[in-house]
């Protein structure tokens, strides 16, 4: 910014403010929706002002979506998402950059490969693979010739929600990228002075790594909080679903009453957590979004 | 040392004895029976109370009904659980997937299970077009639980106030210009409102009632080699008629989060094609003066019976002997005349044994209520034939999915009827050609 | 033995990588490489849905699928819609990252506000806009109606498309918001200055010196915007619209969907699964090859 230029800045200022309005209006809407009742809501023309019933609302929306149980479950999931796919990235990427061992290139390969795979490619595979994680083993245990019925079944369970979205690479790419740019005395010092792999991993490595660590906890907790394909497939028992799923199924379908009012206010409530979380931790995010894009 | 040992003993052998008279009692365990289901809402409590009352009964087993969701969704769980072996033992499936349930080699003949059981069900006893439907090589299949046939639901002060007193004309050509006047003269906002399984009410009922082939070989009957026709009958005017009714406002279709159902009995609409088991919610909440009477038909063509809708329970294989005894049991508890009459009065679906149709009579039932007889009424009209039976297809939940979505694009003017029906028959015989390859010698 | 990507001091323990990739390469195996085999393999039969009969039919799925006009309406409404929204997106975001990096007062604040809809579900915001033009009690709805436009979701394919591409561009704008604004800001601002002296007004020197310098970065978020377009509007699609009217939003991914787990025919979504593989793969490559290294977030 050279100059000051009072016609351009005031015209950006208007264009940040029309794009704060496009973010706030439905958000609003939803409140103002899901602050009256369903015979208000279906008045023509609708509320544009909120109304008093927020609170009864929320109370009714909490309770007839189970999401009491179903926030737990998000909850579970997200973090087991984010630690789960944190913690095995890390120790592949170290695997992959500072051993020299016969199959790196191989283990290097595999992993990437899962990069190109989005999973809604593979979904009703990945379903069977949940219904019975032990079909590999009965494969093999059919060829050879071994009577046994193996079945693990892994649908309604946590283990189902959380294990198929850590397998892909993306986190091991990005720590593998980060661990590219750590100078390389720090692990000739290392070596020097005798210290073991894990010692150095423990010690050195992972506290360098904290922020990237850091940002991709935060994505990752949204990603999993706001997972829907497979908690629509994993889940059959209502009990076990994600508090998205419970939202979804308070949306008016046709043929049920228009309760436009409360599927608001379920949105309002379950896209809390997710945007306290972008709120409070936005500079992390955005450093972490915008890093591991270079 | 003896003395003790002997007190000891002796209390010991009492304990046995004791156990052994009480434990009959203790030893009892009720066999778990599990029954899905896709009746929600007003039907899906009274499905619960029949299992209330069936568990009442007796103290051998407990059927445990879930709803799991609509009938696709029914059927969409029952295949994953069977797939990993924790199927329900009785599941309730929709008429149009028959041919795909019967062939699947998951299923016991319901008419086997009840004769091997020992159970005395008078099998010739179910209502005509019921049997037909759910048979297969002089068996039933399938117990039937709830069928229905949709009726003409209107509004009676609608049609007086524009000048018809005497209700809808069986006429498709007179009903026209009654929708029409009626919207015209500005007494309702629309004349007919489309419901959710329009596809069945107003265009495979339309194809029976007028005696019209839905598909070749009697509608499936008599082969797999069976090809969708319906492009080339009168089910062709039909849409055009219904696509110029949603043109024209005439007809309207509810879209997300409105209930066809509620434009009816708000008074929007003036009528109402839906299955006479409507009856149960539109009568709970009457603000509108309505009545009921026949499906219209074409002027130049005899009416016909209309095909049954609705759901049968069917029996699946690979569980334990005790349980198919429970499942018996329960089996011939649904189908006893008066658990039939009961469930006929408070659903509105239709009685489906001759018994319990003429027990409702006896009791002066339809005297009170005549909108209740006009469903069987309809389904007894005359002598079934070949187009008139039912419908036996293949992968026939695809093809009615094939057949909505190329109605949409005929309702938003994006083809013309004949097109919308063309590629729906082409999309309806591939699935019949793959499911004629998968089954081949099979039916 | 390669030593691409290794680092010059290294360890040399033989087994321990290997115990350190375990965790990864056993659930990669089960989830990920056995499930991808699967549809290849299941592309090749046509089953029945209860998993009692099979036979093998070779290319016929793949033939059948691309010879129906259905697989070849979705590609078209696939690929409609991902531009629609590619280009949406791209522009607003572009917009919003040049007024943001002239504004210095508030700029955390608009920064925050815009960054919202990233916390949102893309679910959310398809329910959200369903809700908004819904035609009987949604508010936009009414305005339209109001203005005089026929307005109908239901029923109109049009309508339908319209509302979906606004529900997941408006969900992304801030994702790509936030690259555009961290590259305008390392454009080096002697080169504006410089042109800026030249006598180069804010805008000419965005289009000429700040744009060409963010073009790698627009080239990511056009690859980005793609993937997002291509699979993660799963969710919107099935809580608006249900791919319908009429196949008007039955986007691939949602196809897949429900020839898979709702018409249980497996065969043909197994070879749609097939075939999208092919197109994700292609994509990455294009990716890698014009991108270097840049690693696809959409996990």
């Amino acid at each position: 910014m050279v100059e000051r230029t009072r016609g351009i800045d005031l015209v950006c200022h208007g264009i940040l403010i029309l794009g704060g309005l496009m973010v706030c209006v439905p958000i609003y809407f939803a409140f103002v929706v899901g602050s009256h009742t369903v015979s208000e809501v279906l008045t023509i023309p609708p509320p544009w002002l909120p109304g008093t019933e927020f609170f009864a609302n929320v109370a009714t929306a909490w309770q007839k979506g189970n999401l009491g149980r179903l926030f737990v479950n998000s909850f579970i999931v997200a973090v087991g998402i984010a630690g789960g796919k944190i913690a095995v990235s890390l120790l592949s990427a170290f695997a992959v950059t500072y051993f020299r061992f016969h199959f790196r290139m191989v283990a290097f390969w595999a992993i990437f490969v899962s990069l190109m795979l989005p999973v809604e490619v593979r979904i009703l595979p990945t379903y069977e693979a949940v219904a019975n994680v032990a079909l590999p083993l009965q494969w093999l245990a059919d060829v050879a010739g071994i009577e046994v019925t193996l079945d693990w079944n892994m649908m309604n369970s946590y283990g189902g929600l959380i294990l198929p979205l850590i397998a892909s690479a993306t986190a091991t790419f990005l720590f593998r990228q980060f661990f590219l740019t750590v100078p390389e005395e720090l692990c000739e010092a290392a070596r020097i002075d005798g210290c073991s792999p894990l010692r150095f991993f423990r010690s050195i490595l992972l506290p360098l790594s904290l922020s990237n660590i850091a940002a991709l906890a935060i994505i990752l907790f949204l990603y999993g909080w706001n997972q829907y394909l497979w908690p629509l497939l994993f889940t059959t028992d209502k009990s076990m679903a994600t508090a998205v799923i419970g939202l979804k199924n308070l949306i008016p379908q046709a043929d049920m009453e228009p309760a436009w009012n409360i599927a608001m206010n379920a949105a309002l409530l379950v896209m809390l957590p997710p945007v306290v979380v972008v709120v409070a931790l936005q500079r992390w995010l955005v450093r972490g979004l915008v890093d591991s894009g270079k | 040392m003896k003395t003790t040992k002997r007190t000891l003993l002796a209390g010991l052998l009492a304990l046995g004895v004791a156990s052994a008279v009480a434990s009959p009692v203790f030893a009892q365990q009720r066999t778990e029976i599990q029954f899905w289901h896709a009746l929600s809402g007003v039907l899906g409590e009274r499905v619960d109370e029949i299992v209330k009352r069936f568990n009442a009964s007796q103290d051998k087993y407990t059927v445990v009904a879930t709803n799991k969701g609509n009938y696709d969704e029914v059927m969409n769980s029952t295949i994953a659980a069977y797939r990993a072996k924790k199927a329900p033992q009785i599941v309730q499936v929709s008429e149009r997937g028959f041919m795909s349930i019967l062939l699947s080699g998951a299923i016991v003949p319901v008419q086997d299970l009840m004769a091997e059981k020992k159970k005395q069900i008078d099998f010739g006893d179910f209502v005509k077009p019921v049997a037909s439907y759910y048979q297969y090589k002089g068996k039933l299949m399938s117990m039937p639980f709830n069928s229905s046939t949709p009726i003409l639901f209107y509004n009676k002060e609608q049609f007086e106030k524009a000048g018809f007193p005497n209700g809808p004309s069986e006429i498709y050509g007179e009903f026209d210009k009654q929708l029409y006047a009626i919207k015209s003269k500005g007494i309702a906002e629309c004349g007919t409102s489309i419901a959710n399984d329009y596809f069945w009410s107003m265009l495979e009922n339309y194809s029976t009632v007028n005696d019209q082939p839905w598909g070749t070989r009697s509608n499936g009957y008599d082969g797999l080699d069976t090809e969708f026709v319906y492009n080339k009958s009168r089910v062709v005017g039909q849409v055009a008629r219904l696509q110029k009714w949603i043109n024209d406002g005439v007809a309207l279709i509810a879209g997300q989060g409105l209930s066809p159902e509620q434009l009816f009995t708000s008074g929007k609409c003036a009528t109402y094609f839906a299955s006479t088991a409507a009856h149960g919610s539109i009568e709970r909440d009457p603000k509108i003066k309505w009545g009921a009477t026949y499906l219209p038909h074409e002027a130049d063509l005899t009416a016909r019976n209309s095909s049954i809708g609705g759901a049968t329970l069917w029996v699946i294989k690979g569980h334990k002997s005790v349980e198919y005894d429970g499942v018996a049991d329960f089996l011939a508890f649904v189908a006893s005349p008066d658990l039939q009459l009961w469930w006929h009065k408070v659903t509105g679906y239709v009685p489906i044994t001759n018994k319990a149709y003429q027990m409702a009579k006896a009791e002066g039932y339809y005297k009170d209520h005549p909108t209740r007889e006009i469903a069987i009424l309809q389904l007894n009209r005359g002598t079934p034939t070949a187009n008139s039976q039912g419908f036996h297809f293949g992968n026939y939940i695809q093809s009615t999915f094939a057949l909505r979505e190329e109605m949409e694009a005929v309702f938003a003017n994006k083809k013309t009827p004949q097109q919308g029906l063309d590629d729906a028959v082409r999309r309806g015989n591939d699935l019949l050609r793959q499911f004629e390859k998968l089954n081949a010698g099979k039916y | 033995m390669s030593t691409a990507g290794l680092k010059r001091a290294h360890y040399k323990e033989g087994w321990i990588p290997l115990l350190l990739l375990l965790p990864q390469l056993l659930v990669l195996l089960l989830f990920f490489f056995i499930p991808a085999l699967r549809a290849l393999s299941q592309s090749f039969v046509i089953t029945d849905p209860f998993g009692g009969n099979f036979q093998f039919v070779w290319f016929d799925n793949f033939r059948a699928l691309l010879a129906s006009p259905e697989y070849r309406s979705s590609v078209g409404v696939t690929v409609w819609f991902t531009l629609a929204q590619n280009a949406l997106t791209i522009f607003i975001a572009l917009v919003f990252a040049f007024a943001t990096d002239r504004v210095v007062r508030g700029r955390g604040l608009y920064r925050t506000v815009i960054l919202l809809p990233y916390a949102i579900a893309p679910v959310i915001a398809g329910i959200l806009w369903a809700f908004l033009f819904n035609p009987y009690v949604g508010p936009l709805a009414f305005v339209l109606k109001g203005m005089g436009i026929a307005w109908d979701p239901n029923r109109s394919g049009v309508d339908a498309f319209l509302l979906v591409t606004l529900a997941a561009s408006w969900k992304h704008i801030c994702y790509d918001y936030i690259f555009l604004v961290a590259a305008l800001m390392a454009v080096p601002p002697s080169l504006l200055e410089a042109a800026a002296v030249d006598g180069a007004g804010p805008v000419l020197r965005f289009f000429k010196i700040a744009l060409p310098m963010i073009g790698p970065t627009i080239f990511f978020l056009v690859a980005m915007n793609f993937v997002y377009g291509f699979f993660e509007t799963f969710a919107i699609v099935d809580a608006v619209t249900h791919g319908g009217p009429g196949g008007a939003t039955m986007i691939l991914v949602y196809k897949v969907y429900i020839d898979g787990f709702v018409h249980i025919n497996l065969g043909s979504s197994a070879a749609q699964s097939v075939l999208m593989m092919i197109f994700a793969l292609a994509l990455t490559v294009v990716q890698f090859r014009y991108v270097e290294r840049n690693v696809n977030y959409d996990v």
